[in-house]
């Protein structure tokens, strides 16, 4: 393969679009393929978080294409985004089988209580969340991080470099902004 | 358009964002003041605001979406095609599945298995077993039609794919009487004992395990296919981590002995079996308050004894189950395997009297005494499953009571919890260090002391909750009877807390605990200090009356009562005393726990009527507290025990050893280091009795358990050598008696003071074994040694001066007679 993924990186933050979609389409096989393996494995024990499967993808490609490698925060900006792809294309694939079999969203405090998640409520929170990136794309971009990707408010202010406090901050707007949204007043 | 357009929200942006900055008490004033202005923007930003309740009502984006299988759908496993997902298991993924060769009209259930669980030396078995599991056969158990690794390497089961719905769930929805939950359970038993009768042990027995047809039909799944799964080349400590990690996430049905690392057997079975009948009876689980965490989960299975089945059900079952029902539940939950039903059809059996209304067989609590088995079963250590569920519940579980505790700081500590959380998956999922560099699976102790690494590593800039994980991590170790390692791992908590928030309750208790934990492990001169600090703090940062100041007390008072010093020990221990009584009233369990303190002081100072009597008044609160099963009790019991044997009332002494012994070996377990404390002191009523083979096995076992698990220092064990030795001399084996009390005398002058007159009573019997092996002019020395340092302590030692007396005249009579014709 020509293109790394750092050197993709690299030429999407020079501005080049068809880049985007190697990068992104890079990136979708890369987490596909890691989860495909949890699968493979039986998708048992642990449920690994996503969290883990990006970390996961991070230390193989950063091994795998050396030096030239971007940093992780950057890394991970893109590689949530893909993420949310990858869950929601999963949860359309479930609605278009009508089939109950509810998602399994599941908090990591507390693994015996999951909360069965509609597939529809989350191809719902994907369409408000790209509206959401027309407007702000920051916020969406945390919203990959956080919910998508599952990162800590912590470590997503240390990617970004800002307090943890302006972190959740933001968290905040953007999940009012995700919740009016799903939610209009019939007024 | 139902989002906020781009210009809509650049307008109110900055203001959500001021809004969101200042306290809600300044939120109104604001607002007001905004409205006056721009009355639209702050109608609309507080329309926005108000969603944020109902948000947090929905916990709206609070859960994480884990990422599903990619689909398999269309794949050929063996002679199937997968056609759609049907579940997702502890073990893996369920498909459904058809006949790839179109050859019968077969629906089939195909099972992919997770790799690690079949494990390298593991397909053969696998295959082969799978063969043997396929030949067995019965109408109430789904066949397994097919066991293989496909061309890729995937290991899979392929099963009788069998529609229906859980047991527990059928039984709601058709609202069964208890007769018709009784028979269709019956039925339940009827399957699995045919399969024991084929020496297969299901050992994952459950309600999704468990399903019913529409015809009312039973159907049991997954039957032997654990074992299946079991690598026989990693028994004992080295576990496959993932299948462990799975199961440690799915406890509700497990045995003790599932979690604790027994041995499996059909006995498991029944105890899962006691559950579902459990669930079924009164449509709760008996540990039910303890389902929401780990930590409690663990905690309830190994140690809490359920309350009684009737005691869970609905009003107006509770009459018909109360006696019989109550009785034959309890049974087949028995902690221990030995206690349970012997067999599932002695159960079915006890079942069917109850439905034909004739007596049952099941009584209650039988006592039994045991004093084998527990070393063999020690030591293959314990199991991966059980530190895993440990430490996972000791951290999540702490953070999970916590956040439940403080809403307001809720969101703070989920973060602290998901960063906890992670660290443990990363180090159970073994993605690092351990997988790198190596073949085999971590040890249990590689995998804490990676964790404490860590921990000391990643959360070097949060003091406080590094010193929290290092503190659920050392009492994980503790848990196991890893004494050693617990204090290091506390000793570091302790060095950090010291430095990062000295004079606080945090540091107290962290200082506390460690003095706790040295002393049991015998080192007593080096525990006062750290109890004396922690006294020191508590009583200057909390009120004179706090529970945790009498803890220190306490803790303190049995220190100085173990260093012989009484005369420090006993106000401590009455100030501990008052406290409780001023604060818990009279019939608390800590009240009780003081006035033991206190027997064991006046005990020692010869007031065994006085002691005897605080001991009774403390069994029986201890009763009404915690039920007659509890160890708490059972210290009692013991306390009481040598009171009588101090009164030389040695059958009154073995009837309350006995009962002792059996409460500790069936809650705390026969590795407990407290069921050796019990088989030590027993073996010397037992030697009293004259009842020697006992005794010596006793003794042995005892020295034995607290060797494993406090070290060959341990105060204890010199006790047990002393017995040991006694009945050695008793048995005209004197050779033997002496290599054990010269260790016994060793660690006593180690322990102890150089004049105390313990070391006197080793000296003392030393004495006695080189007058019976002919040494006189070394076993003179010794008794007069001996004698000095005892003669003139009150209390117990009176009978041990006494025997010393009576050493010297044996040993100057049995000189005359070497001397004489």
């Amino acid at each position: 393969m020509a293109n790394t993924i750092g050197s993709l990186i690299a030429s999407v933050e020079r501005g080049d679009h068809s880049a985007a979609d190697a990068l992104f389409a890079a990136l979708y096989s890369e987490l596909h393929r890691l989860a495909g393996r949890q699968l493979a494995s039986g998708g048992a024990g642990l449920t690994l978080g996503t969290t883990t499967l990006l970390h996961e993808a991070y230390l193989n490609i950063s091994r795998r294409e050396g030096a030239q490698f971007p940093d992780r925060a950057r890394f991970m900006a893109y590689a949530a985004k893909v993420m949310r792809r990858l869950i929601i294309d999963y949860a359309r694939r479930r609605q278009a089988q009508k089939r109950g079999g509810g998602f399994s969203i599941t908090s990591l405090l507390n693994e015996p209580g999951v909360e069965p998640a509609d597939a529809t409520e989350l191809v719902g929170i994907d369409a408000a969340l790209e509206e959401l990136g027309a407007v702000d794309a920051s916020l969406a971009e945390l919203v990959d991080l956080k919910f998508f990707g599952g990162f800590s408010f912590e470590e997503i202010a240390s990617m970004r470099a800002v307090s943890e406090r302006t972190v959740q901050r933001h968290w905040e707007k953007a999940r009012l902004y995700l919740y009016q949204a799903l939610h209009p007043k019939s007024a | 358009m139902p989002g906020l357009d781009r210009g809509r929200w650049e307008a109110i942006d900055p203001l959500l964002d001021r809004a969101l900055e200042i306290s809600v008490h300044e939120r109104g004033a604001w607002l007001d003041a905004l409205r006056a202005e721009e009355p639209a923007l702050a109608a609309e930003l507080h329309a926005l605001l108000a969603l944020r309740a109902d948000a947090d009502r929905d916990r709206f984006l609070e859960f994480v979406p884990v990422l599903p299988p990619a689909s398999l759908a269309g794949q050929t496993i063996g002679a199937y095609t997968l056609e759609e997902p049907i579940g997702q298991g502890g073990m893996g993924a369920v498909w459904l599945a058809r006949r790839s060769d179109g050859r019968f009209e077969g629906r089939a259930a195909v099972k992919l298995l997770n790799l690690s669980l079949v494990g390298q030396a593991g397909e053969e078995r696998f295959r082969r077993e799978g063969t043997i599991l396929a030949r067995f056969t019965h109408p109430h158990i789904a066949r397994l039609i097919d066991a293989g690794v496909s061309r890729s390497g995937q290991p899979y089961l392929v099963l009788e794919h069998v529609a229906g719905e859980p047991i527990d769930r059928f039984c709601a929805a058709h609202e069964l009487g208890i007769e018709e939950r009784l028979r269709l359970f019956l039925s339940v038993l009827e399957a699995v004992a045919h399969a024991h009768a084929n020496l297969i042990v299901h050992r994952d027995i459950k309600p999704s395990n468990v399903l019913v047809n529409d015809d009312g039909r039973v159907k049991l799944l997954d039957f032997g296919i654990a074992k299946l799964l079991q690598d026989e080349t990693a028994g004992g400590e080295v576990t496959a981590l993932t299948r462990d990690g799975g199961s440690a996430l799915t406890l509700e049905y497990a045995a003790p002995e599932q979690v604790t690392g027994g041995a499996v057997t059909t006995a498991t079975d029944v105890y899962s079996l006691g559950i579902l009948l459990y669930v079924l009876l009164s449509g709760r689980h008996p540990a039910e308050r303890a389902l929401g965490s780990p930590a409690d989960l663990l905690m309830a299975i190994v140690e809490a004894e359920p309350s009684r089945v009737s005691e869970s059900a609905p009003q107006d079952r509770r009459r018909v189950l109360r006696g019989d029902l109550d009785t034959i539940v309890a049974k087949a939950l028995k902690k221990n395997p030995d206690e349970r039903y012997g067999a599932v059809s002695a159960l079915a059996d006890d079942l069917r009297r109850f439905l034909e209304k004739k007596p049952i067989a099941a009584r209650r609590d039988s006592l039994r005494y045991r004093a084998t088995k527990f070393v063999r079963r020690h030591s293959g250590g314990v199991a991966v499953t059980g530190v895993v569920a440990l430490l996972l519940a000791g951290l999540v579980g702490f953070y999970t009571a916590r956040l439940a505790r403080e809403r307001d700081r809720a969101r703070l500590q989920a973060e602290k919890a998901t960063k906890v959380s992670e660290l443990l998956t990363d180090l159970f999922t073994g993605a690092d260090p351990f997988t790198e560099h190596r073949d085999k699976e971590p040890t249990v102790h590689e995998l804490l002391d990676a964790g404490a690494e860590r921990v000391q590593k990643e959360l070097a800039q949060q003091p406080e909750l590094e010193v929290e994980m290092l503190a659920a991590i050392g009492k994980t170790y503790q848990r196991l009877g890893l004494h050693d390692r617990a204090e290091a791992v506390l000793r570091t908590g302790v060095a950090i807390g010291r430095r990062s928030f000295p004079g606080t309750e945090r540091l107290a208790e962290n200082l506390n605990n460690l003095g706790v934990l040295i002393r049991r492990k015998g080192a007593l001169t080096a525990a006062s200090p750290l109890l004396e600090e922690a006294l020191a703090i508590r009583r200057k940062v909390l009120a004179p009356d706090d529970e945790k100041v009498a803890i220190t007390l306490v803790e303190l008072g049995r220190v100085y009562g173990d260093l012989d010093r009484d005369d420090l020990a006993e106000p401590l221990l009455r100030e501990a005393l008052a406290i409780r009584r001023r604060v818990l009233g009279t019939e608390d369990h800590n009240i009780a726990v003081s006035l033991g303190d206190l027997g064991f002081v006046l005990r020692r100072r010869g007031d065994i009527a006085g002691a005897e009597s605080l001991f009774r008044e403390a069994l029986e609160i201890f009763r009404k507290a915690s039920g007659p099963e509890h160890p708490d009790v059972a210290s009692t019991l013991f306390q009481l025990a040598q009171l009588a044997a101090d009164r030389g009332d040695y059958e009154a002494s073995e009837r309350l050893f006995r009962h002792c012994v059996a409460i500790d070996g069936r809650t705390l377990g026969e590795g407990h280091p407290d069921y050796a404390y019990d088989l030590v002191h027993f073996s010397r009523t037992l030697l009293g009795l004259g009842k020697y083979d006992e005794a010596a096995a006793d003794a042995e076992l005892g020295i034995r358990i607290t060797a494993m698990s406090s070290g060959k220092d341990h105060p204890l064990i010199a006790f047990g050598e002393i017995y040991l030795a006694e009945v050695h001399l008793a048995r005209n084996e004197a050779s033997l008696a002496e290599p054990l009390l010269r260790d016994a005398l060793r660690i006593r002058q180690h322990t102890f003071r150089p004049d105390d007159w313990r070391i006197g009573v080793p000296k003392s019997v030393l004495g006695a074994t080189l007058t019976a092996l002919g040494r006189y002019d070394e076993a003179e020395p010794l008794l007069r040694d001996a004698h000095r340092v005892i003669k003139d302590v009150p209390g117990v030692p009176a009978q041990e001066a006494e025997a010393t007396r009576a050493r010297l005249t044996a040993l100057a009579a049995a000189r005359a007679r070497s001397a004489g014709p």
